[in-house]
């Protein structure tokens, strides 16, 4: 067993896991069949709700997966404009200077206590007072901020996490503060936080669906609309959403673990502290963890 | 008008979505706290049902927009006959999601601990119970207090997504003074202060915390 709680099993425990298994197996087919049962009974098959999504001349199924598009056109943006703003706190932040020290750290724990929808409120209806935007623009200004301010704090942990024998001997090279940043920090800091990026920008995909709220037409405000029209089939419709977000989501996720597992075989595993609000970076470390640990597992087997 | 004198005008309104919101996010940390614990325990389990389903619990609640979890739960639960209050869906959205990363959390927690200490346990005569709860649960505990300070913070400010439920929260307050005051930009600060003053101050009690159940090396 890969945990630490058992060690391999006797006759007896093997047993008793045998009809553990068999009663929960059972008690999660229970709680499937029930979900079809409340989904058969309350008329929730009946075929004119799917119809939408497989009669292409309406142009329904069309209309969602082009808010999609939309979704990923307002996350990609955001994403440039997080990571350069993002990057500029980073260096601000450990900068020599203390007073661009404490204004890097205010801008950072300020938007990142705030939480995102407030700030996409505020992107759009606030920005709105002075200048005539679109929905788009202030979706980007909400992301933005709040991005840019865990990107901060993810630049800042990877460029820390480097030996700190790396800037003196860059320093006692001769090298000047710009050139040891340029020629040795920043290429191996970069290297080190490429999955936890891949990992924000997931999470910002995630994010992107709150655009919902002040009319952005991604691909939850279309489904929506869908689910609006008749017939009526709001869980069709945010099923079908669900899915949609979930594809782009868990491709960024495994692409971010993969990234992860292939920098610790190369260069070895670089702790990142990660702070508030990066819930799926350390997760994407602790999964890291494991298919290490699932791949190493079968060596002193061999050698055993 | 500054955000300050705004927030003096318009208290009332605010503190009445404070006070939900907190007492909607805290509830909710607490049963996910409850669904972590079940979700890890689960995961580490040698029963493969239960770890397949925990596994593909936090699969898809991890991937998924929290804004689809709540309008699938609020408007699309109904469909299938089972109803709720906004308040009550929201606290259950929160405790279902933060839950799957708080499950994470503690299972990486019990991985944490050194296997070699179990077995030590396992040793000397301990049962299953007590390896678990004098050696393993004391020493994983201190490892996850920091990522659970960090998901009480996210789930504090992802309880306002319930605003778009109909739940009155500090963001529906800042929303209707904008539009009936026609000032954004102040009626949007003096909401955001309430959240930069509890999660700092939550985000140092955490943090204080940390460093008192820490390993002393």
């Amino acid at each position: 067993m890969s945990s630490v709680l058992t060690e391999d099993l006797g006759p007896r425990g093997r047993h008793r896991v045998q009809i553990a298994n068999w009663i929960s197996l059972l008690a999660v087919l229970a709680i499937v069949a029930f979900v079809i049962y409340r989904i058969a009974v309350t008329g929730n098959f009946a075929p004119e709700l799917y119809e939408q999504f497989v009669n292409l001349d309406e142009g329904w199924l069309e209309f969602v997966i082009a808010g999609l598009g939309n979704t990923i056109k307002a996350a990609l943006i955001a994403m440039v404009f997080a990571t350069a703003i993002g990057f500029f706190f980073a260096l601000a932040r450990i900068a020599r200077n203390p007073i661009s020290r404490a204004l890097a750290r205010v801008y950072i724990d300020v938007f990142r206590s705030i939480p995102l929808l407030l700030l996409i409120l505020f992107g759009f209806f606030g920005i709105q007072q002075f200048f005539d935007i679109s929905q788009l623009i202030g979706l980007i200004i909400g992301l933005t901020l709040y991005n840019s301010a865990v990107l901060a704090e993810i630049f800042r942990a990877g460029i820390l996490s480097l030996s700190k024998g790396q800037s003196e001997a860059a320093s006692s090279l001769g090298m000047t503060y710009w050139q040891s940043m340029q020629l040795v920090i920043l290429p191996q800091a970069v290297r080190r936080m490429t999955p936890a990026i891949v990992a924000q920008l997931a999470t910002l995909t995630k994010d992107t669906s709150l655009g919902f709220v002040i009319g952005y037409e991604e691909a939850l405000r279309r489904a929506g609309a869908l689910a609006q029209a008749p017939p009526s089939n709001q869980l069709q419709a945010f099923v079908f959403a669900g899915i949609l977000y979930f594809i782009v989501i868990f491709a960024l996720a495994r692409f971010a673990r993969r990234l992860e597992v292939q920098q610790r075989r190369k260069y070895g595993a670089g702790k990142m502290e990660a702070g508030a609000g990066l819930e799926d970076i350390e997760a994407l470390g602790e999964e890291a963890d494991e298919d290490e640990m699932a791949a190493r597992e079968p060596e002193p087997a061999v050698s055993g | 008008m500054n955000p300050i004198t705004f927030l003096i005008d318009n208290w009332d309104l605010y503190i009445d979505g404070f006070i939900r919101l907190f007492q909607a996010a805290n509830l909710a940390f607490v049963f996910a706290m409850v669904v972590g614990v079940v979700i890890a325990s689960f995961r580490v389990s040698p029963i493969r049902p239960l770890q397949r389903f925990a596994a593909f619990y936090v699969t898809v609640f991890r991937n998924t927009p929290l804004l689809i979890i709540f309008f699938l739960f609020f408007f699309g639960l109904p469909k299938l006959g089972f109803t709720f209050t906004p308040f009550v869906s929201t606290v259950i959205v929160m405790s279902l999601y933060t839950g799957a990363y708080l499950g994470e959390t503690v299972r990486s927690g019990i991985n944490s601990v050194d296997t070699g200490q179990a077995e030590a346990a396992r040793a000397i005569g301990l049962n299953f119970r007590e390896v678990l709860g004098t050696v393993v649960i004391p020493q994983a505990l201190r490892t996850v207090v920091g990522p659970i300070g960090n998901l009480y913070i996210a789930n504090a400010k992802n309880t306002v997504i319930g605003t778009t439920i109909g739940l009155f929260v500090e963001t529906t307050a800042a929303q209707r003074l904008a539009n009936s005051t026609g000032q954004p930009i102040a009626a949007f600060a003096a909401a955001a202060i309430f959240f930069v003053v509890w999660l700092l101050i939550a985000a140092q009690v955490f943090t204080s915390i940390e460093q008192r159940v820490a390993f002393k090396r």
